[in-house]
């Protein structure tokens, strides 16, 4: 795996999930991280259960954009916290 | 999704803090305002930006968005403040250069707040209509400092310095100049153009005044424009390098009016170097330059066409009023069609062809063309020369060339139908005594004739050419049957011409000599033979002859000469000495055909093949003549003949134009007829405007002539008179 071109977002419970970076510029906000140069970016309220399901739709949405339209199942449990992170993020 | 509903309502806890502490506020704030101090500082690598964002994220969504912002706006204001006063203390020419610093690194940071704020942006700005971060950014930045009352004025000052440094050959940093000026227009608009560009402006405006001031009095005008077109040059470099694209205008427009526009007049009436003298010099690199230039202002080429026009005119007026040019038509033709060249290489080539000057020039020979009444028929002499001997050896395509040139002048002419009286009668001269260069370029120009002035202008000068030829086939068949007959007696050669076709010419008496009369009756005889129920009369002045001669000491010569000529030096054959009054009866030609002829033949060194006594110029009654044994000639050839076309003389002048305004009468008359025919009614007025409108393609028909018609119309009862209003006029049927 290139080191370049990927980064690593960090859980609020200290799990790491390592995307490509083309993913995780569909977040604007994550984007203008300064923290982009070091690779990677730490969100302390946002669960891993979360975070997860972010990096799924990150790689959900370059998918969709580049024509393969599919649907993106979000698990009703989670949608109550799902909703924030995106308002945080800029998704 | 009820269903789910009731299923997921457990709510589980908010895994944000939910804020009692009302310390929360102001704890989160003082981290941001670190922050940003930190930024302000260079210090921002040490910053987690997810944590800043996180948190001004928390304050907005918690509603403390008012504090995050009013803090901003005043940690802001007091960094800029700071960064004032250094700027301030910045010495003369680095005043620029910290200013510029500044405006990069408070850019940079200005980015990184918003990055850390873009939560803030996004929601709680546009919900309270608030400025947006980076607005309120520049905002800041605009008020603070370039609105601060020790800069403001300092910075206006320093720029238009450089300019001013910059105009007098000194060189500039451009580079920082530009991201000063980029950083007012980034301002907005209305910062660059308040606190810099309308200063610029009229600084410029003075500076130019001044300076085109200088110039004026010390440069001819050659010089003033090519300094006129650099500065203006220099002023849209200048903008390209670095000012806003939208100045060029402005500037230009400032330097238009102070260089150009102000000193138009001046610059044209120029004594010595002005627009005449230009056009006289053919300085078409100058007249280029004048005409880019003063297309720039309003007004400027109108100026430039008047004075042009107003010269032309006048130059024309006085060619043509010059009673030396006027001496030789072809001569003064010709410089008629070297002036026309010249103004037209001059509008080519400075001019950029522009039509509005063409159409001046053109206006102008109109207008001078006609001044002179003898203009058209000077124009047929000079075709004339050129159809007889100045085509010689020359291409088709000049040929062509010089044709077209001509039309151009006969366009010009008001008076056509005078032309074709004279065009007429050179032709014919020309055909008849076989001295036409070019039949093709006959022909080529009585094509252009009839495209120009259409069929009627040119079938009798067609039906001229048919005459020739058919008389060539006449001739033919006439050698043929009598061929045998004529053995050794003169050798008779017939053109056959058709009246109508011709222009006509007086009946004149001439008694032939025997020798030819015999001939000549065999020729009637066989031409009436074939064509009955014509006519035929000898125009015994349009003849020629060539005559074969011994002289005293034997030598030979062919002479070509007049029939005139031919009938009295056949007389010589029976006597010696005759005297003037001894031809006169016996050859019955008129006085003053015959007192030419004479001359001709008596006075013209080098064809003197008569001597007259008294040896003096002019030929009178008392006169004799005798035979010249003595003549001698380096050429077997010589031409004694007297009929090329010339200038008419004053009184022949007048006679045709009498003929032209006897000719016009019923041309009126048919177009009053066919304007009445059509309307039926109609005004005075409106029938000498329709009559001159039908006719104006031939010539101007004078107004009182017109009414003398309409009477003679009326006399004939062609039309007649409404009985209520006398200006009213009807058509009788």
């Amino acid at each position: 795996m290139k080191r370049k071109d990927t980064v690593k977002l960090i859980s609020a419970d200290e799990m790491e999930f390592i995307i490509d970076k083309d993913a995780a510029m569909v977040s604007q906000t994550i984007g203008g991280f300064a923290e982009m140069e070091l690779g990677e970016v730490t969100f302390p309220e946002i669960s891993a259960v979360i975070l997860e399901k972010i990096c799924q739709y990150f790689y959900w949405a370059l998918q969709y954009s580049r024509g393969k339209e599919t649907e993106f199942h979000i698990e009703p449990e989670l949608t109550l916290e799902l909703m924030m992170a995106p308002n945080y993020l800029h998704t | 999704m009820s269903a789910q509903k009731k299923k997921a309502f457990q709510i589980e806890a908010f895994k944000h803090r939910v804020v009692v502490d009302p310390k929360y506020a102001e704890k989160t704030w003082k981290i941001l305002e670190h922050a940003i101090h930190e930024i302000y500082n260079h210090n921002a690598s040490g910053l987690s930006f997810e944590e800043l964002y996180r948190n001004a994220y928390n304050m907005v969504l918690h509603k403390f968005g008012e504090k995050l912002y009013s803090g901003l706006v005043t940690t802001m204001t007091s960094h800029l403040k700071e960064i004032s006063n250094s700027i301030e203390a910045a010495q003369g020419g680095l005043f620029l250069d910290e200013l510029n610093r500044k405006w990069a690194e408070h850019n940079k940071a200005l980015q990184m707040i918003r990055d850390i704020l873009m939560y803030m942006d996004r929601t709680f700005i546009p919900n309270t209509h608030k400025t947006p971060v980076h607005e309120l950014g520049l905002n800041l930045w605009r008020d603070v400092i370039i609105h601060s009352h020790a800069i403001q004025s300092r910075l206006q000052a320093i720029l238009l310095e450089n300019v001013r440094r910059e105009r007098s050959g000194e060189v500039i940093d451009r580079g920082l100049m530009r991201s000063i000026t980029k950083m007012l227009m980034d301002l907005g608009p209305s910062v660059y153009q308040d606190d810099f560009e309308k200063h610029f402006l009229e600084v410029s405006a003075d500076f130019y005044r001044l300076e085109s001031q200088e110039f004026i009095e010390s440069c001819d005008c050659g010089e003033y424009l090519k300094k006129a077109e650099r500065r203006l040059n220099e002023e849209i470099e200048r903008v390209s390098h670095y000012l806003d694209t939208r100045s060029e205008v402005k500037i230009t427009n400032v330097v238009e009016t102070e260089m150009i526009e102000s000193h138009m007049h001046r610059l044209v009436q120029m004594e010595n170097s002005g627009l005449i003298n230009m056009i006289v010099d053919e300085k078409y690199e100058d007249l280029g330059r004048m005409y880019c230039l003063f297309r720039r202002v309003s007004n400027g080429l109108v100026l430039i066409r008047d004075v042009m026009t107003s010269y032309i005119r006048d130059t024309g007026k006085q060619l043509l009023t010059d009673p030396e040019r006027l001496k030789d038509p072809v001569d003064f033709v010709q410089h008629l069609l070297d002036l026309k060249d010249k103004y037209d290489k001059i509008i080519t080539s400075a001019f950029r062809n522009d039509k509005t000057f063409q159409n001046a020039l053109n206006s102008s020979f109109e207008y001078f063309i006609n001044l002179n009444s003898r203009s058209p028929e000077f124009i047929s002499l000079f075709v004339d020369d050129k159809l007889r001997k100045g085509l010689r050896g020359v291409t088709e395509e000049d040929v062509e060339l010089l044709l077209d040139k001509v039309m151009m002048l006969f366009r010009y002419l008001q008076e056509k139908d005078v032309f074709e009286k004279y065009y007429k009668q050179h032709l014919a001269k020309r055909l008849l005594s076989g001295k036409s260069v070019s039949d093709d370029a006959e022909r080529s120009l009585i094509v252009k004739l009839k495209t120009e002035c259409g069929y009627q202008f040119t079938s009798k000068l067609e039906g001229m050419f048919t005459d020739m030829k058919t008389s060539q086939d006449t001739m033919q068949g006439f050698h043929a049957s009598h061929g045998s007959d004529i053995g050794d007696g003169p050798m008779l050669s017939v053109q056959v011409l058709t009246t109508g076709s011709w222009p006509t010419q007086p009946i004149t008496t001439c008694k032939l000599p025997a020798e030819i009369l015999g001939i000549c009756e065999k020729f009637r005889n066989y031409y009436l033979g074939t064509h009955t129920g014509r006519r035929l009369s000898w125009q015994t002045n349009m003849g020629t002859a060539d005559l074969k001669a011994t002289f005293g000491k034997g030598q030979k010569h062919e002479l070509n000469v007049s029939t005139y000529q031919m009938c009295v030096l056949m007389l010589f054959n029976d006597a010696d000495r005759l005297s003037y009054k001894e031809i006169e009866q016996v050859t019955e030609i008129p006085t003053f055909d015959l007192k030419r002829c004479l001359q001709s033949l008596a006075c013209v060194k080098g064809k003197n093949v008569l001597r007259k006594e008294p040896m003096s110029k002019d030929i009178v009654d008392t006169d004799t003549f005798l035979f010249n044994d003595k003549y001698t000639s380096k050429f077997f050839k010589v031409k004694i003949g007297t009929v090329a076309a010339q200038r008419e003389s004053e009184s022949e002048n007048q006679e045709t134009r009498q003929r032209v305004e006897e000719d016009r009468k019923p041309q009126i008359e048919a177009a009053i007829v066919r304007i009445m025919k059509a309307r039926r009614v109609l005004d005075h007025n409106n029938i000498v405007a329709e009559v001159t409108k039908q006719l104006q393609s031939r010539f101007l028909p004078n107004p009182v002539v017109i009414k003398k018609r309409i009477e003679s119309l009326i006399e004939r009862e062609f039309l007649e008179r409404d009985k209520g209003d006398r200006k009213l006029y009807r058509y009788l049927a």
